[in-house]
């Protein structure tokens, strides 16, 4: 695509000349042909230009001068071009998709006028337009392809090309540019000669030579001066938006929510609106759910694991009015519950160990201090205000480099940014380093921050205007200004190097060092008494290696005169600058062939080989097991950060108008300027103040969004359905009044996600039965208007951690990096068992390529860039995995030698101690007396074979008696059971 | 069926009344997704997916795909687009006008001529070169597309583009669209099966290449292994008597039964119930799909099975016959690792890769046409891009060991089976072979024209995501391939 300049056409209309019918050079031809200002703009103004002026110009296209068409909209194709078929103007007409539905269409004979014109050259009564190329013509291409060398973080040649100050200045070879002739400036000479951007350094600098389009405008520039044109970003001002109305903001959502009333009864605010649509359709609730359910449900909607039987006894006996919420308070005080929630904000952040994008997939070290702090947060019940506002400017909200001290909340505020560095990032190869590419970073960051915040599918704009929502591509760029202090993709960080396809020396980058004191000192305490491991093995080696070395020099003065030996021995001790004449003497007859390296002596003597071998693999691998230095994998603000030009069409090769940091207008009134805010000295303090925007108490959508996503776990619809697009293609709530009402009562309560569980676990509709009632299943079969509890299967988490709680092998292990994976020659990916068992899932890398195959089937996503919704499948290969996957067997074999430690051999009392662990109940009669007949007939199965003489027990390795390998079948039968993994 | 009449059916079903066609209807995915039609954007859908066949657009001329994804980059100009200009020009360096295109310009070479000899085969006359002398002799069997494009130098976004339509990750892929909107005709096989190389080392993007994205997990590719184990966990990873299993299946089996009896209605149990159901026949069913043993030496011959060069490519080509004869939908083969990515010694390198998979293609075409399959089955080859006609000298200055950097802007593919009109060669690189010149086709182009021969077209096989119609093809204007259709 060639680039179009943004052209200034000089459009002076030549009023002069048409009233005395003097028809400008260059139109010679036919007096009849249309003329734009008298033929033409009538017709535009009448149909085009309510939506397409000066003020108001839809999709940046203005109809109202002829300037407006030849520079034409966002896109940067002109309205009119010499061609009938290929302008805009006419595409867009004849094909009826302009005027757009609804309005007036063009009449025959002025679409006819329309064609004739165009046919003919469009002609217009102004003088013939000169282009002005202006310095943000050029700015551009020039930040693509040369500030990475001639810029803020280096100046070769003491050359900075940033500012048209900086490029006349010129830099070691004097001025670069001769303001009016081309041919005598210096940068375009060095251009031409293809010597720069140097050919042999393009990969390494992720750009690529000028484009010749490119090469011409900056001539044209020169050529014209070489001229600063006044021209400021575009930012919001305090006069009111052009492009987007006042009526656009009427759309709900983009409103802000207010409080309805609650009429008094002693039915809940939240019952009070479902009950209240559940009459309008004519629908009754469900009745209570049973007591056990109830806890079963509880527990696992809060921490994601089976409640402990000991607990649910103890539920069971409580004689307390209020036992349901001490339920609920018990599950929400667990350490469990950060793990449960903080993972479907992982979901929406995107949180991935690796970098993705590149088949090798490089790890992300230290990514895992931000999946921390998520379930440190949710278990702190910090307000929701406070948590996003951390995670995106936590590094404008202190001033963390000049501290005397690194307090833990300022490191927590670092890590929390971590929630912007999340998306899969290809940049560690030099290959695909370049503006493109790393856009692409920033618009998937965009995308997360839309989709998991905003509730907005802002990536559309990236290219155009959106379709649907009245979000001008401006407005996205105005938000990548807003990035751009810390995510600048012509300054850019690298991320993780992929491993031979880079060139870069310092490969982490995009970490801080400045961790808490405390921090600090378990690192230091952890790593000394390893290090001192380590000096003492190396000591010990150079010990032995001198003894050895001493033996060596005693044989080989065997062949030297004996009467030498000592002045030898007296030289070799003397270092070489000490030494007398004679002793240099010595030196130049005998010290090579005495001199020993290691390698000598692990040729010369077989048991100093054999020592060497070992000590350095000792100390090779205490190495690796000391603790690397802390570090935070960090967004921060740099200071400096480059212009934004809008992309046309998304393509950085196309740039079109400077903007500045802004929001969204329609979530504005549209004429407050975006100020930005300065906690952090050298910090632009943009992302601060788009924070502390997004999170004002009175934000239309920040409380809604995260409100019904609460809701929408649990009860696994959200009352608006599409989760992540509050926007008009999204869904309309259910219960518009029940969403604003939650809204707004979230943030009076301090923005308290705690203080939200207990409203709706609280409430009757919460508590409600899943049994599917008629009335319910014919009238209300998605469930939408709540006439009962849905039955849910787990998910994939929840599910492989309730594996290992029933079989007594989950390891408590909380935080900390990772458990690695194992990757089978078939495929299989499992995670790796540590000495106590495995961790929760959410402790498990989360490796873009490589994530647990148990976890795939249940439908964990590969995070690009997040999840807003997890799809919910039932496939036979969750059978397959559950039936034959040989981990799983062998937690039903571990499960069975629990419960035998449990509850001995007593087959009827196995059986009790199987269903109130794995099912959080008793067995009934009936249930009972189906197990116990499996029991024998599964051991008789057992002794049959061991009586079998062809099957021979493995070697070495007492296989578990029948008996046992029956109960194994039996829990493993439990574990396989749709009872288990579905929740009422 | 109305969710009633489904109800009362599963129930009969789960009363005993089991049979294949029945058991169609369970290997559902009850998926829950909120839809969005254009004119009622307000209209919420819950949409439940399976794998039973579906209707077509429109007449299809094929009913199966088997893909032969050449991964790294075939070179067009050393197999199937001979270039006079290069033979003329050898050795000239064009690097002044290129240089800007290359990702690597410190080893660009001048201009190669292909070390490999070209001849006219068949009645079509159509240019094969000499390292794959199988494939020549059904070349009137085959549309040979000179034109085709990709948009990105780089392995990883090339290989997004052509599996899934776009530059990126997380994307549905071709195999997974084409089985959303025809489903499946075997319900005890996935629809979608991926064969990859036994010689080891999987495609770069590994498992990407055949992901559903947002397509529900069931359109996803199923890696089919043909030794060990043929799908994951398909066989008890521990010993255990066979009674045992049978046991442990039917007290499963009334336990569900039992609890879903006290959740009447609860569609997702019976959906759970028929997973189950699904995994048991699946064992039956891959297993005897993947025993060759029942092939005769003939076939196997035929397939260079057995021969050490062709063995592994033979037994993946004679596999993907096998699948498509039982109704698998969509069968993809890859080669191991990049062996078509000939950046050095493309002198030697390129004839071991077409060695290894020329005889098994030709076989598994003449197979398919003796078994009367060709008329049903679509056989579409390439890789992510081509090579460039100049040399790359990676180790050195001596030719001997010179290979070919990556060429995105101009490659050949082609076409064999239902509907193509055999001998055709449709479009035509510049006269080095560099850049697609005449008729180009796109990746998206490419795409739509897959589609279209399954009776599918581009634009109507959409799906709503986020409130909006996702599309293989994307935004892009395409143009189905008309003219390789007989």
């Amino acid at each position: 695509m060639p680039s179009l300049p943004r052209l200034i056409v000089q459009s002076a209309l030549c009023a002069a000349a048409l009233f005395l019918g003097v028809i400008p050079p260059g139109t010679a031809s036919g007096a009849d042909d249309p003329v734009f200002e008298t033929d033409i703009l009538p017709v535009l103004k009448a149909r085009c230009a309510d939506c397409h002026n000066t003020a108001a110009a839809k999709g940046g296209l203005d109809l109202s001068s002829m300037a407006g068409l030849r520079n034409g909209g966002e896109s940067g194709e002109p309205a009119v071009v010499e061609s009938l078929d290929e302008s805009l103007l006419w595409i867009m007409i004849e094909g009826g998709d302009m005027p757009p539905e609804g309005q007036t269409p063009l009449s025959l004979p002025e679409k006819e006028m329309i064609r004739r014109w165009i046919s003919t050259g469009a002609k217009s009564a102004s003088a013939e337009s000169s282009i002005i190329v202006t310095q943000h013509d050029v700015l551009p291409y020039l930040y693509t392809r040369c500030v990475v060398c001639h810029g803020a973080r280096r100046k070769e040649a003491e050359l900075d090309l940033r500012t048209v100050e900086s490029i006349l200045k010129g830099g070691k070879s004097g001025p670069v540019v001769v303001p009016g002739d081309p041919e005598k400036s210096l940068i375009l000479k060095r251009i031409h000669a293809q010597e720069m951007p140097p050919p042999k350094e393009l990969i390494r600098a992720g750009v690529r030579p000028m484009e010749s389009s490119e090469i011409n405008l900056l001539t044209k520039w020169i050529e014209q001066g070489a001229v600063k044109h006044e021209i400021v970003p575009d930012t919001q001002t305090d006069s009111p938006d052009s492009l987007v109305s006042d009526e656009d903001r009427k759309f709900w959502s983009f409103q802000q929510p207010v409080k309805p009333n609650v009429p008094a009864s002693k039915l809940s605010p939240i019952d009070y609106f479902v009950q209240r649509k559940l009459n309008e359709q004519n629908l009754t609730s469900s009745p209570p759910a049973e007591r056990l359910t109830l806890i079963r449900r509880v527990a696992y909607d809060l921490t994601g694991l089976p409640p402990r039987w000991e607990d649910v006894e103890r539920f069971l006996n409580d004689k307390s009015d209020n036992w349901h919420a001490k339920v609920v308070d018990h599950y929400l005080d667990s350490a469990h519950y950060g793990e449960r929630w903080g993972r479907y904000w992982l979901d929406v952040a995107g949180y991935a160990d690796s970098e993705g994008k590149r088949s090798a997939d490089p790890i992300r070290n230290h990514a895992w201090r931000y999946r921390d702090y998520v379930i440190r947060s949710l278990n702190d019940d910090k307000p929701y205000n406070q948590f996003l506002l951390e995670q995106l400017a936590g590094d404008e909200l202190y001033d963390f480099e000049n501290a005397d001290a690194v307090t833990d909340e300022m490191m927590d505020a670092l890590v929390a940014t971590g929630f912007l560095r999340m998306v899969p990032d290809g940049t560690g190869s030099d290959i695909v380093d370049t503006v493109s590419e790393r856009f692409e970073v920033v618009a998937d960051e965009i995308e997360v921050l839309g989709s998991s915040v905003m509730g907005l599918t802002l990536r559309c704009a990236q290219c155009h205007s959106h379709k649907y929502d009245p979000i001008p591509q401006r407005d996205y760029y105005r938000l990548v200004s807003v990035f751009q202090g810390a995510y600048d993709v012509y300054d850019w960080l690298k991320p993780t190097s992929v491993a031979g396809q880079s060139k870069q020396k310092n490969p982490t980058r995009r970490y801080l060092t400045h961790v808490s004191n405390n921090v600090e000192t378990q690192w230091q305490d952890d790593r000394k008494p390893m290090e001192r491991q380590i000096a003492t093995a190396q000591k010990e080696l150079t010990e032995k290696e001198a003894k050895f070395r001493s033996q060596f020099v005693d044989e080989k003065l065997k062949d030297v005169p004996a009467e030498l030996h000592e002045d030898i021995q007296a030289m070799l001790k003397t270092s070489k600058k000490e030494r007398t004449a004679s002793q240099r003497e010595l030196a130049t007859k005998f010290e090579s062939s005495l001199t020993a390296s290691a390698a000598d002596l692990v040729k010369t003597y077989p048991e100093f080989k054999k020592l060497k071998a070992s000590s350095d693999k000792s100390i090779k691998d205490l190495q690796a097991k000391l603790p690397a230095q802390p570090m935070i994998r960090a967004l921060w603000d740099r200071g400096e950060p480059s212009p934004t030009w809008i992309f046309r069409r998304g393509e950085y090769t196309n740039p079109g108008d400077l903007v500045g940091p802004g929001v969204p207008s329609v979530l504005t009134d549209g004429k407050t300027p975006f100020v930005t805010e300065h906690l952090r000295p050298g910090s632009t303090g943009r992302r601060l103040a788009f924070a502390k925007w997004l999170t004002d108490s009175k934000h239309p959508l920040t409380a809604r969004v995260i409100v019904n996503r609460v809701w929408f776990h649990h009860f696994g619809r959200g009352i608006v359905e599409s989760l992540g697009n509050f926007g008009k293609t999204g869904v309309a709530p259910t219960h518009p009044e029940l969403l604003d009402w939650l809204a707004v009562s979230f943030v009076e309560n301090g923005w308290s996600f705690k203080w939200l569980h207990r409203q709706i676990m609280l409430s009757e509709t919460w508590q409600q039965s899943s049994t599917l009632r008629p009335e319910s299943e014919e009238r209300d079969a998605d469930n939408r208007w709540l006439s009962r509890m849905p039955l849910r299967r787990l998910e994939a988490e929840p599910l492989r951690d309730s594996l290992l709680a029933t079989s007594g092998q989950l390891d408590a292990t909380t935080f900390g990096a990772p458990d690695g994976v194992t990757v089978r020659d078939d495929g299989l990916v499992t995670a790796n068992r540590n000495e106590d068992g495995w961790r929760r899932t959410v402790y498990v890398q989360q490796r873009r390529k490589e994530l647990p195959s148990i976890l795939e089937t249940f439908d964990l996503p590969q995070m690009s860039p997040n999840c807003v919704e997890r799809p919910n499948s039932m496939v036979a290969s969750q059978a397959l995995h559950l039936l034959n996957n040989g981990m799983v067997r062998g937690l039903t074999m571990q499960f069975a030698q629990r419960i035998e430690a449990k509850a001995g051999s007593d087959r009827y009392k196995q059986v009790e101690h199987i269903y109130q662990d794995a099912l959080s109940r008793m067995p009934t009669p009936e249930e009972s007396q189906l197990a116990l007949e499996a029991l024998s007939q599964l051991t008789a199965e057992w002794e049959n074979r061991l009586a079998d003489a062809e099957v021979k027990p493995t070697k070495g390795k007492e296989s578990p008696s029948p008996e046992m390998q029956a109960l194994a079948n039996f829990c493993h039968v439990i574990m396989n059971s749709a009872e288990f993994l579905f929740i009422d | 069926m109305s969710p009633r009449d489904r109800r009362s059916f599963m129930g009969s079903v789960a009363n005993g009344l089991q049979g294949a066609a029945l058991a169609s209807l369970f290997s559902q995915d009850f998926y829950g997704r909120h839809a969005v039609a254009a004119d009622k954007p307000h209209q919420s859908v819950r949409r439940a997916f399976d794998l039973t066949p579906k209707q077509t657009h429109f007449k299809p001329r094929a009913k199966a795909v088997i893909q032969l994804f050449m991964q790294g980059g075939p070179s067009q100009v050393d197999l199937f687009d001979p270039k006079p200009e290069l033979d003329r020009n050898h050795g000239k360096s064009i690097l002044k006008d290129i240089a800007k295109d290359l990702s690597s310009p410190d080893a660009a070479g001048g201009l190669m001529r292909s070390p490999f000899k070209f001849a006219q085969h068949g009645q079509a006359g159509t240019y094969v070169s000499e390292l794959l002398p199988h494939l020549a002799k059904h070349v009137d069997d085959i549309a040979v597309i000179r034109s085709m494009f990709n948009t990105h130098q780089n392995h990883e976004p090339a290989l997004f583009k052509i599996q899934s339509g776009k530059l990126m990750p997380g994307l549905p892929s071709l195999g997974s669209w084409v089985t959303y909107g025809l489903g499946s005709e075997n319900q005890n096989l996935p629809a979608y099966v991926v064969l990859d190389s036994l010689e080891g080392r999987l495609p770069t993007n590994s498992g990407q290449n055949w992901q559903s994205g947002y397509l529900p997990p069931l359109y996803q590719g199923t890696r089919m292994r043909s030794q060990g184990t043929p799908i994951l966990n398909l066989k008890p990873e521990t010993d255990e008597p066979s009674t045992v299993e049978q046991l442990s299946r039917d007290l499963l089996g009334r336990l569900d039964r039992m609890h879903k009896a006290k959740r009447p209605g609860e569609l997702q149990l019976d959906a759970r119930i028929a997973s189950y159901e699904l995994a048991a026949r699946m064992q039956l069913s891959a297993s005897d799909a993947l025993d060759i043993t029942q092939e005769t030496p003939q076939t196997l011959e035929a397939y260079g099975i057995g021969e050490k060069q062709t063995d592994a490519y033979g037994r993946q080509c004679l596999l993907a016959r096998r699948l498509v004869e039982r109704g698998v939908r969509f069968v993809q083969l890859f080669t191991s690792g990049q062996q078509w990515d000939n950046h050095s010694n493309i002198g030697t390198s390129l004839p071991s890769i077409c060695g290894k998979t020329d005889l098994p293609i030709a076989g598994l075409l003449a197979d398919l046409k003796q078994r009367g399959l060709i008329d049903d089955v679509l056989v579409v080859w390439g890789g992510e891009f081509g090579r460039l006609p100049i040399a790359q000298m990676r180790q050195g200055n001596d030719m001997k060991n010179a290979g070919r950097d990556h060429g995105p802007p101009g490659f050949s593919v082609w076409f064999a089976g239902a509907g193509i009109k055999g001998g055709t060669v449709y479009g035509n690189t510049d006269e080095i072979g560099w850049n697609a010149a005449e008729n180009r086709v796109s990746v998206n182009d490419w795409h739509a024209t897959i589609l279209h021969a399954l009776g599918l077209h581009n634009e109507e096989l959409f799906f709503e995501h986020h409130g909006f119609k996702e599309k293989l093809t994307g935004v892009e204007n395409v143009r189905i391939v008309d003219e390789i259709f007989a």
